[in-house]
């Protein structure tokens, strides 16, 4: 064989694997977009990211700026709302549509910023431990089962006790409480594909363990981890806002919602529109980014998906 | 089913040793000095801080430091609270029953309403009333629970005037806890109307703690009946003739149970994460208040014990889930 023929057959196989990914994709948005939810919570969610990117354009005024004339006024539809401020303002006079924009950016850094920690984390552990079994896995798994022993939330409590209040610690806790969830999945996918053909093939043709992990094993536990990942981006989400509801993550007047729900339980009566509108932003982030992960899960799994 | 039992508790060990180690560690990790943490806000003097150290055992190695930790735990000292100068473990007893009646509460109204929902949505798969009772599961699966408590405390409570907002019973009655859970001793206490106030001090708390396992549970239920109607022997009992009802109940859904009961039995440590903030926001006295409260006064001594004692509790009745799931399902007591 010449080096022509060579070169040749590896940029035929480099363009059908490129179509083939293409073909997979087309499959993928097939099964996806049959599920409305689904898109429907992928299209909040896309709408979620624009607004938080085009805050300083989007919002009437900066999150912090106080108008004192303007204390406790309800939202526009309410008899004594002003048109200057759409959704009210708060107890310092601050507009609560701009704290609500900035609160998004907020809301989906901290999902991504703890999903990639535990993400990460998760899939090295889990690798390891199930490649490597033995001692290892014994001493890695026990660990995991030592964080799920405790409740989540109170774990990420007393984390926070230690480390201090503050949203960063806040999403370094919550990321330690998720990541067990991808240790475990990670490791049960390493361990079911880890003695099929194509690795045993890949061992034998001299591939090193680095290589058999990350390159040959680990694509192929992807799907359950891609689901997990979107379903624990909510959980995070929720919990981080329920840490800065508890005066623990978050600390004012940073515009994070469950900090802004913290700040407006004394006004519960008298301005009940501080209580609502931030909940009723994390509802929708939330239910939007487990409709994805729904309708992911019922993709990517290939037991439901010719059902 | 006794090679089951010893599997299980030699899981059960291990973890219980890696749960002591980490509240071990919690109060060596803090930042500062342990023993000025624990001696308090006005501080020590040189004499009374040798004798604390001496005392606590913080002048001898780490591992024998745990073993004495460990050895106290076995013997129910799981040390003394700052503040009140009270046995963590005498704290925790008296605030555990609130936290014990309010979670069963919540758990009854999750499995009572959840159960039959998630079979109407697989019996009925595909009609309104599927999506209806799936598209309400994934909004109480999605519900920040702190959110949707203060939701019910402004319509019931300030709104309506139906509820009160907080505690576990009206201030005007005063009798002796029997029992502990404010349900039975109000009845025992013969009080006109005690049993009346315990219960609406009650309801909103429990659907509020209820709702996350309740969402979970229904969409459980209904993939678990999903899977067994379509099962041969449900055929078979169809083709038998047998009534869709009876197929239903006797056939498919003792078998859709099982996996039903491992979900809820995992739910026990949500419930314990959701008691935090649902006993925060009705200032019920149990233990996730009780918790809270401790992190904010930097009580450590019951911050790590009262993790301690939750983190055992949690895993008791994971045990007990498990036991209950090799019962009633004979393939894994034998697998």
């Amino acid at each position: 064989m010449t080096d022509q023929t060579v070169t040749e057959t590896a940029a035929d196989t480099t363009r059908s694997s490129r179509s083939a990914r293409r073909a997979m994709l087309k499959e993928f948005w097939y099964y996806f977009s049959e599920n409305k939810g689904a898109v429907a919570g992928l299209f909040v969610f896309l709408t979620l990211v624009i607004v938080a990117l085009l805050a300083p354009l989007l919002a009437p005024y900066s999150p912090d700026q106080q108008f004192r004339d303007s204390l406790l006024v309800p939202p526009v539809w309410d008899a004594d709302g002003k048109a200057a401020f759409l959704l009210g303002t708060d107890a310092v006079g601050r507009d609560v549509l701009s704290r609500l924009i900035y609160g998004a950016r907020y809301s989906l850094v901290i999902g991504l910023v703890v999903v990639t920690l535990a993400l990460v984390s998760g899939i090295l552990l889990g690798l390891v431990a199930g490649f490597f079994r033995g001692w290892v896995d014994t001493v890695i798994m026990r660990l995991m089962d030592v964080i799920l022993a405790f409740p989540s939330l109170l774990l990420a409590l007393v984390l926070v006790a230690i480390l201090g209040p503050g949203l960063r610690n806040a999403m370094i806790a919550i990321a330690l409480v998720l990541q067990p969830h991808f240790v475990r999945l990670t490791r049960a996918s390493v361990l079911s594909e880890k003695n099929k053909d194509y690795v045993v093939s890949a061992r034998v043709a001299g591939a090193g363990k680095v290589r058999l992990m990350t390159r040959t094993i680990l694509p192929n536990c992807l799907a359950p981890l891609i689901v997990q990942a979107t379903l624990s981006f909510s959980t995070a989400i929720l919990d981080v806002a329920a840490l800065g509801f508890l005066g623990m993550g978050a600390q004012p007047p940073t515009p994070e919602w469950g900090t802004m729900l913290a700040d407006s339980r004394e006004f519960i009566t008298r301005a009940p529109w501080l209580v609502t509108l931030p909940g009723v932003a994390i509802l929708v982030t939330v239910l939007a980014i487990n409709l994805v992960g729904d309708g992911l899960r019922d993709t990517l799994d290939p037991k439901l998906k010719r059902s | 089913m006794l090679r089951f039992l010893l599997h299980r508790f030699g899981i059960l060990i291990p973890t219980f040793i890696g749960v002591s180690i980490v509240t071990f560690a919690f109060i060596r990790v803090l930042p500062g000095d342990p023993i000025l943490l624990l001696a308090g806000e006005r501080g020590v003097t040189p004499e009374r801080y040798a004798q604390l150290q001496e005392l606590l055992g913080f002048d001898r190695p780490l591992v024998v430091q745990y073993w004495d930790y460990l050895w106290a735990i076995l013997h129910g000292d799981f040390g003394t609270s700052l503040v009140s100068k009270q046995p963590v473990l005498d704290e925790f007893l008296a605030r555990f029953p609130a936290t014990l009646e309010l979670s069963l509460c919540a758990m009854f109204l999750a499995v009572i309403i959840g159960i039959p929902a998630g079979v109407i949505a697989a019996v009925k798969r595909g009609s309104i009333y599927d999506q209806s009772i799936m598209t309400t599961a994934l909004v109480g699966y999605s519900m920040p629970i702190f959110w949707w408590g203060l939701l019910l405390i402004i319509l019931f409570s300030v709104t309506l005037g139906w509820t009160p907002v907080s505690g576990r019973i009206s201030l005007m009655y005063y009798f002796p806890q029997v029992t502990g859970f404010m349900l039975i001793d109000s009845l025992l206490s013969g009080e006109k109307g005690a049993f009346a106030s315990a219960v609406s001090h009650l309801i909103l708390p429990s659907i509020v703690l209820g709702t996350i396992p309740l969402a979970v549970i229904a969409r459980q239920t209904r993939s678990a009946m999903l899977e067994v109607l379509g099962e041969d022997y449900v055929r078979t009992a169809r083709a038998k003739g047998l009534s869709s009802g009876r197929i239903v109940g006797l056939h498919a859904l003792r078998n859709a149970l099982i996996p039903v009961v491992t979900v809820i039995g995992l739910q026990v440590g949500v419930m314990m994460a959701g008691a935090i903030l649902t006993e925060t926001i009705f200032s019920w006295p149990g233990v996730g208040k009780w918790m809270l409260d401790s992190v904010f006064k930097r009580d450590y001594p019951v911050v790590q014990g009262g993790l301690l004692l939750i983190a055992a509790v949690v895993m008791v009745v994971n045990l007990m889930v498990d036991l209950l799931y090799g019962f009633i399902n004979p393939r894994i007591r034998q697998g």
